[in-house]
């Protein structure tokens, strides 16, 4: 994807991240977070959670993934995100973006990112500052 | 300055440095903040004190294979990211997310509101960051702000840390916005 191929308002490919809890677990184990609320749905349902819960930065992760699937080899500049709702581990969220500036000179698009979860409710906002070829 | 290896492990969402944790888990506990403020406080006065006060300098030891593992739970695909082999290997761009400081807050720093949430990150990458690279990450008070809604007045707290690599070079700033209610 270069600079020239895009257009504010363009959307990206929409994704559905695995959040199972083998991967969670995976994230976990990378980050060294392994604690009940994000490992065992029961524990974590104790805590007062809907179950088991996506770290955030592991979500933060997600939306990054997706703008590399949208565009190999670009640089993500910034990633700004907020956590308004836990995702629940082992649901079917889903990741959306758009692109809301573009600046010619420094070949960089701002992207609006959110993840949806399985309600359709927005669980985590963000915004990216990209750097295209 | 402590340990690198012992401290890979001070993650923001599990760890406990002060009781704080991340996703919507209490924050109260342990601190190094000060006494409770009596009264309705006065968050000008607490940023015109606080706000770039600088109290935190901790070591991280970036490992190769958590940074691939790290990027494949994130469902990457971009082979920089999962390809140890690649020219230009590096971590995730938001892989600096996970360290965290020794101390949340500074010492003395006045408990404004209580519980404690997790209210988001924001990640700036300056440069690529390397299997064994040992990072420093230095803390401030980055700003202090408040946001009134529905569920009333909400106090934001924005730790900075700003890590950078063996060379001194900047790598990656890190705020963490720390969501507190102002109600007693």
């Amino acid at each position: 994807m270069r600079y020239e191929d895009v257009e504010l308002g363009d959307d990206l490919p929409e994704t559905e991240p695995d959040v199972s809890m083998a991967r969670v677990l995976q994230f976990c184990g990378s980050a060294k977070m392994n604690f009940p609320r994000f490992n065992d749905h029961e524990a974590a349902r104790k805590e007062g959670l809907p179950g088991a819960i996506v770290p955030g930065i592991m979500s933060q992760g997600l939306l990054a993934s997706m703008i590399h699937h949208w565009a190999p080899g670009a640089r993500i500049v910034k990633l700004d995100t907020v956590f308004r709702t836990p995702i629940v581990v082992d649901t079917h969220p889903r990741c959306v973006g758009a692109i809301t500036d573009t600046d010619d000179e420094q070949r960089r698009v701002e992207v609006d990112l959110t993840i949806m979860n399985d309600a359709g409710n927005t669980s985590v906002l963000g915004t990216a500052l990209v750097e295209l070829d | 300055m402590a340990n690198a290896e012992s401290n890979v492990d001070n993650n923001v969402e599990g760890q406990n440095v002060e009781g704080q944790n991340a996703d919507g888990q209490n924050a109260e506990g342990p601190s190094a903040e000060g006494p409770s403020a009596e009264g309705p406080v006065d968050i000008d006065a607490v940023k015109r004190d606080w706000v770039g006060h600088k109290f935190d300098s901790t070591q991280f030891r970036v490992h190769g294979d958590r940074m691939l593992a790290w990027a494949e739970a994130c469902g990457e695909t971009d082979p920089r990211f999962t390809d140890a082999d690649h020219p230009d290997f590096q971590a995730h761009p938001t892989y600096t997310a996970q360290f965290g400081a020794k101390q949340l807050f500074p010492k003395g720093f006045p408990k404004l509101g209580r519980g404690g949430f997790d209210a988001g990150k924001a990640v700036e990458v300056h440069q690529p960051v390397h299997a064994g690279e040992t990072l420093t990450g230095e803390s401030e008070i980055h700003d202090i702000y408040t946001k009134t809604g529905r569920s009333g007045t909400m106090i934001f707290i924005v730790h900075r840390m700003t890590f950078s690599n063996e060379a001194g070079e900047p790598v990656s700033t890190v705020d963490w916005r720390i969501m507190r209610s102002a109600k007693d």
